[in-house]
């Protein structure tokens, strides 16, 4: 996987301190599990958060915080926090999604447009995120849209080409509101990938207008 | 750290941090426990009441981070991360879980979520505290806080302009000044 394009610092700093969006954050976790350069952009983020938290001024605390505490690990014992859960890849189409997805609800695909389709992704407890795959064949446009605010999209599979250049797996497009692009899937095969808006997204063509009932807009 | 305020006794350095951790770790160490308690407990609740969390519930999740603390101890590693990088970890996973709580109500506590990959470090991890440090303290006041601010809250950069009662050009452009100085100052250290 030859990673070119990645998320602006600013990205990976809100992804690091947490306070990115459930949505974005799976999209912007696809690509630092496949890029080591944003891996260790994120932990620089973090260290930045620690640096950050100790500099923060202290409130005070209730008098028996610590002892209410200590009380309840009493209670309990000393017990470790439960492992991680390495369940099975997810697939689809034959196609292995970003782990970042576990736990989500894949929706079946829904025909959208000639050679385009898309699955709404259910994020757990977060209704509201804009978080789709969309799959498009060789050749095509992707729905023709602005977006209000950020948008974030990484590619599984296939690749595409906008003015910002050619789009391969692990590749991930970060994308303000003033950004009009059209990316066309490359001829040697269908395109999938993984988007998240912040904010509305709103539809300059047709097919697009026919998106935003989906998206509930 | 030297020329501390007088009477401010609680300030404790990044060695002692360490050496207060790897004591719960290895011999759950109580008085050891309440050291850090004291440090980052009022640090953490200061953290979660900015994003906007009632006094009650900083406090309740401030109580959680530390019982977290005191339980993974021993998966802390030195070599990887400060201390302060560690909790804030932890605090930050809870925050999430919380603010996912808060849009669910049915959902029930539980192990958080997220956690960027682990993969070899590149940097030594004092190195790059060290680091961070000096580009936040190279960065203007109002750089700084933008920044902060971007640790502190959930919020699109609109939603930042309406809180700071600035125009939405001037949160991009503060962002982006602040983000290249960091970057800047990051890069001329490796």
């Amino acid at each position: 996987m030859t990673i070119t394009h990645h998320p602006t610092d600013e990205t990976l700093m809100r992804y690091a301190a947490g306070t990115i969006g459930a949505g974005p954050a799976i999209v912007v976790g696809a690509h630092v599990s496949a890029c080591p350069h944003c891996a260790e952009a994120v932990r620089t983020f973090e260290a930045l958060g620690g640096a950050i938290l100790e500099q923060t001024e202290p409130t005070a605390l209730s008098a028996d915080a610590l002892a209410k505490t200590l009380a309840r690990i009493d209670a309990e014992g000393k017990r470790e926090a439960s492992g991680d859960n390495h369940s099975q890849p997810i697939v689809i189409d034959g196609v292995r999604l970003p782990d970042t997805l576990k736990g989500c609800e894949i929706r079946r695909w829904r025909w959208i447009g000639p050679g385009i389709h898309m699955s709404r992704v259910g994020v757990p407890h977060d209704p509201e995120a804009n978080l789709i795959l969309l799959k498009v064949g060789p050749g095509r446009a992707l729905p023709d849209h602005g977006h209000v605010g950020t948008e974030l999209t990484y590619i599984v599979s296939g690749s595409y080409t906008d003015a910002l250049g050619q789009f391969t797996p692990g590749d991930i497009a970060d994308v303000d509101e003033h950004v009009e692009h059209q990316p066309i899937v490359d001829r040697d095969g269908e395109c999938i990938c993984l988007a998240a808006v912040e904010g509305k997204m709103r539809f300059n063509s047709l097919i697009g207008r026919m998106l935003q009932p989906i998206f509930g807009i | 750290m030297t020329n501390r305020e007088e009477g401010e006794s609680l300030y404790l350095t990044a060695e002692v941090l360490e050496k207060l951790l790897v004591a719960v770790a290895t011999r759950q160490d109580r008085d050891a426990f309440g050291s850090l308690f004291g440090h980052f407990g009022p640090r953490i609740k200061t953290f979660f009441r900015r994003g906007g969390m009632s006094p009650e519930m900083a406090e309740e999740l401030v109580q959680e981070t530390m019982l977290r603390v005191w339980r993974k101890a021993s998966h802390y590693d030195p070599g990887r991360a400060a201390v302060s990088t560690w909790i804030f970890t932890i605090a930050r996973n809870l925050r999430i879980d919380f603010n996912r709580r808060q849009r669910d109500p049915s959902l029930l506590p539980s192990d958080p979520v997220d956690v960027p990959p682990s993969i070899e470090d590149e940097l030594l991890a004092a190195e790059r505290d060290e680091n961070v440090r000096l580009a936040l303290a190279k960065l203007s006041p109002e750089q700084q806080a933008i920044i902060r601010l971007s640790y502190y809250i959930e919020k699109s950069q609109t939603e930042i302009a309406s809180e700071l009662g600035i125009p939405l050009g001037t949160v991009k452009s503060r962002i982006r000044l602040a983000m290249n100085r960091l970057r800047a100052v990051l890069d001329e250290d490796q």
